[in-house]
C-alpha cells in the first residue's frame, strides 16, 4: 500500500502539492493526469522518496517518510520499479546488462540472473535484442527495456513517469498495453501522463493533479 | 556485492571510458614522478649529511704517564659513557707513525723526544653525532681522570645541525605540499571522470543500489589506475636514475642509488593515491547526486 497523508510539498517558496491525501492499493492501475508542472513527477518522487514531504507522511509498504533513514532508501526502491520518460538506460552497457544491473544490486546469484533477465526481456518481446547497446534501439524499444529493468525484481509497484512522453501514438499504446499486461499479473502500476488521449475510455482509476490538489476523476 | 562483480565492473569502467582513465593514470604518474624525484633528492641529501656526520670523531688525549692498569680502567669508563660506540687506542709510537705518514717527517728527527701524547679515537653512536650530544660526551670525558684534552670538529657539527634543521623543515613542508597537491590533483581528475558518469550513478541510486555498491567499482578502478600509474612512474624513475644520471655526471650517478624497496613504495603510493583520490571524489559525488 502507498499512502500519502496530508502531504504538502514546497520547493523554496513555490508550493507544488498542498495537503493532499492519496492511497494506492496493491494491484491497482492508476493514471496520474495533469498538465506539465502540475506535480505528477513530484508525487512519484515522493513515493520513491527521492524527496521527502515538507509536511505530512508518505508511507510505502513498511517504509515511512517520517522515519526513513538514508541507508534504507535503496531497500525501499527495490520494492518499486521506476520507469522514466527519458529512459535513463545505462548507455555504457548492452540491453542484457542494463536489466541485469537491478539484480546485481540486490545481490542475486549469477546463475539466477541470466534466467530472470531473459524471462523479463521475453515478456517485453526483446530477448533477441539483448546484445544491442541502448542507443541502437528505437525509443519504444528503449522504453520496453526500462520496463523490463523495473520488472525484473518483481516489484509490488511500478511507477512510470510519462513513459510515453517521447513516443509516437502507436508506440505509446503498445507501451500502455504492456503496462496493463503487467498489471494483470498483480503488479500495481502508477502511471503519470499529460496525454489525455491515452486515458480516454479507460476503466482504470484516474487521479488528476491540479492546483496542488489531487482528485479522483471519471473521464467521459 | 561480490568482489568478482566489482572487479568486472571496474574493468568494464576502464574500457568504457578509456580517455578519462588514461588522463587519471597520467595525472597519477606525474604526481608520483614529482614525489619520487623529491624523495630521491631528500634521501640523498640525508645520506650526504650522514656522510659528513660519520666523518666526525672525537680524539681524547691522555695524561702521561698512565700505567697499563690505569689505561684499562680509563678505557672501560670511556666505553661506559652514553653515546660511545667504539674506542681505538693510539699509543705515542702509533701517533708518531701517523705524524710521519701525514707530514713525511719523523718527529724524533725534529725534536729529541716524542711530544705526541697517546690518545683514544672515539666513535659515536648514530644518534649522538650532533653538536649537543657530542658536547655532552665531551663534558663527561673531560671529567674522567687521565684525560688531558679533547679534540673534535665542534663547529662542523654545529653547522651540520643548523643546515639539517633547515633542510628538514624545508623537505617536510615541500613533501607535504607535493603530497597534498598530488591528492588534490588526482582526486579532481578522478572526480571529473566520475562526474561524467553522474546520470549512471543517478540511475544506479534509483534502481536501489546502495552507496557502497556504487562506490566499490569506482574505488577499484581508482586502485587499478593508481597501480598502473605507479608502475609507469617506477619505470621512468628507474630509467632516470640508472641510465640518465650517468649521462650528466659519472661521479654523481655513483652517488645516486635507490633500493628496490623505493620502487615498491612508489607503486604502493600510486595505489594509495588512486584509492584516496577516488574515495574523496565518489564520497563527494554521491552526495551531489542525491542532493540534486
Amino acid at each position: 500500500m502507498i499512502t500519502l497523508s496530508n502531504v504538502t510539498m514546497t520547493f523554496g517558496n513555490h508550493p507544488v502539492l498542498d495537503d493532499i491525501f492519496l492511497q494506492i492499493k496493491p494491484g491497482e492501475f492508476v493514471f496520474l493526469v495533469g498538465q506539465t508542472g502540475a506535480g505528477k513527477s513530484t508525487l512519484l518522487r515522493l513515493m520513491y522518496m527521492d524527496i521527502l514531504p515538507t509536511e505530512g507522511i508518505v508511507s510505502v509498504g513498511k517504509y515511512s517518510s517520517s522515519n526513513i533513514e538514508k541507508r534504507e532508501k535503496p531497500y525501499l526502491r527495490r520494492t518499486l520499479g521506476i520507469v522514466f520518460q527519458d529512459y535513463r538506460l545505462m548507455e555504457d552497457r548492452n540491453v542484457f546488462d542494463n536489466v541485469a544491473f537491478t539484480l546485481h544490486v540486490t545481490g542475486e546469484k549469477s546463475k539466477h540472473i541470466k534466467k530472470k533477465v531473459l524471462h523479463a526481456l521475453g515478456d517485453i518481446g526483446l530477448a533477441h535484442q539483448r546484445n544491442k547497446m541502448a542507443h541502437e534501439l528505437s525509443g519504444g524499444e528503449q522504453q520496453r527495456v526500462v520496463i523490463a529493468r523495473a520488472l525484473v525484481n518483481s516489484p509490488l509497484f511500478l511507477l512510470a513517469d510519462e513513459p510515453t512522453g517521447n513516443l509516437d501514438p502507436g508506440t505509446s499504446h503498445e507501451i500502455l498495453q504492456l503496462l496493463r499486461d503487467i498489471n494483470t499479473r498483480g503488479t500495481a502500476v502508477i502511471m503519470a501522463t499529460h496525454n489525455y488521449d491515452l486515458v480516454r475510455r479507460t476503466n482504470e482509476r484516474i487521479v488528476q493533479v491540479k492546483n496542488g490538489k489531487v482528485y479522483d476523476v471519471v473521464m467521459k | 556485492m561480490s568482489l568478482s562483480y566489482a572487479m568486472k565492473e571496474s574493468l568494464a569502467g576502464f574500457k568504457r571510458a578509456k580517455l578519462s582513465a588514461i588522463i587519471s593514470i597520467v595525472t597519477i604518474t606525474i604526481s608520483l614522478l614529482l614525489l619520487g624525484i623529491f624523495a630521491v633528492v631528500t634521501i640523498h641529501t640525508s645520506r650526504f649529511i650522514d656522510t659528513l656526520r660519520n666523518k666526525v670523531e672525537m680524539e681524547a688525549f691522555l695524561q702521561e704517564p698512565l700505567s697499563r692498569q690505569e689505561l684499562a680502567t680509563l678505557k672501560k669508563r670511556v666505553a661506559a659513557i652514553d653515546g660511545v660506540k667504539e674506542i681505538v687506542y693510539v699509543s705515542k709510537e702509533e701517533a708518531a707513525k701517523i705524524f710521519k705518514d701525514e707530514f713525511g717527517e719523523d718527529i724524533s728527527n725534529v725534536l729529541d723526544f716524542n711530544p705526541l701524547p697517546a690518545s683514544f679515537k672515539i666513535f659515536l653512536n648514530e644518534g649522538h653525532k650532533t653538536a649537543s650530544k657530542a658536547h655532552n660526551v665531551n663534558k663527561r670525558l673531560l671529567s674522567l681522570k687521565g684525560i688531558e684534552s679533547i679534540k673534535y670538529r665542534k663547529e662542523l657539527l654545529e653547522l651540520i645541525d643548523t643546515r639539517t634543521a633547515t633542510v628538514h623543515n624545508l623537505t617536510l613542508s615541500l613533501g607535504l605540499f607535493i603530497s597534498l597537491s598530488a591528492i588534490f590533483l588526482v582526486s579532481n581528475t578522478i572526480r571529473l571522470a566520475i562526474y561524467a558518469k553522474r546520470q549512471l550513478i543517478r540511475t544506479m541510486e534509483l534502481v536501489g543500489a546502495t552507496p557502497g555498491f556504487i562506490r566499490y567499482p569506482f574505488l577499484l578502478e581508482g586502485i587499478m589506475q593508481g597501480f598502473l600509474g605507479g608502475i609507469i612512474a617506477t619505470c621512468i624513475l628507474f630509467l632516470l636514475l640508472e641510465y640518465a644520471t650517468p649521462l650528466l655526471s659519472v661521479q654523481f650517478s655513483e652517488f645516486i642509488h635507490m633500493e628496490p624497496l623505493f620502487y615498491l613504495i612508489v607503486i604502493i603510493a600510486g595505489v594509495f593515491l588512486g584509492l584516496v583520490g577516488s574515495l574523496i571524489s565518489v564520497a563527494r559525488f554521491i552526495g551531489i547526486v542525491t542532493r540534486s
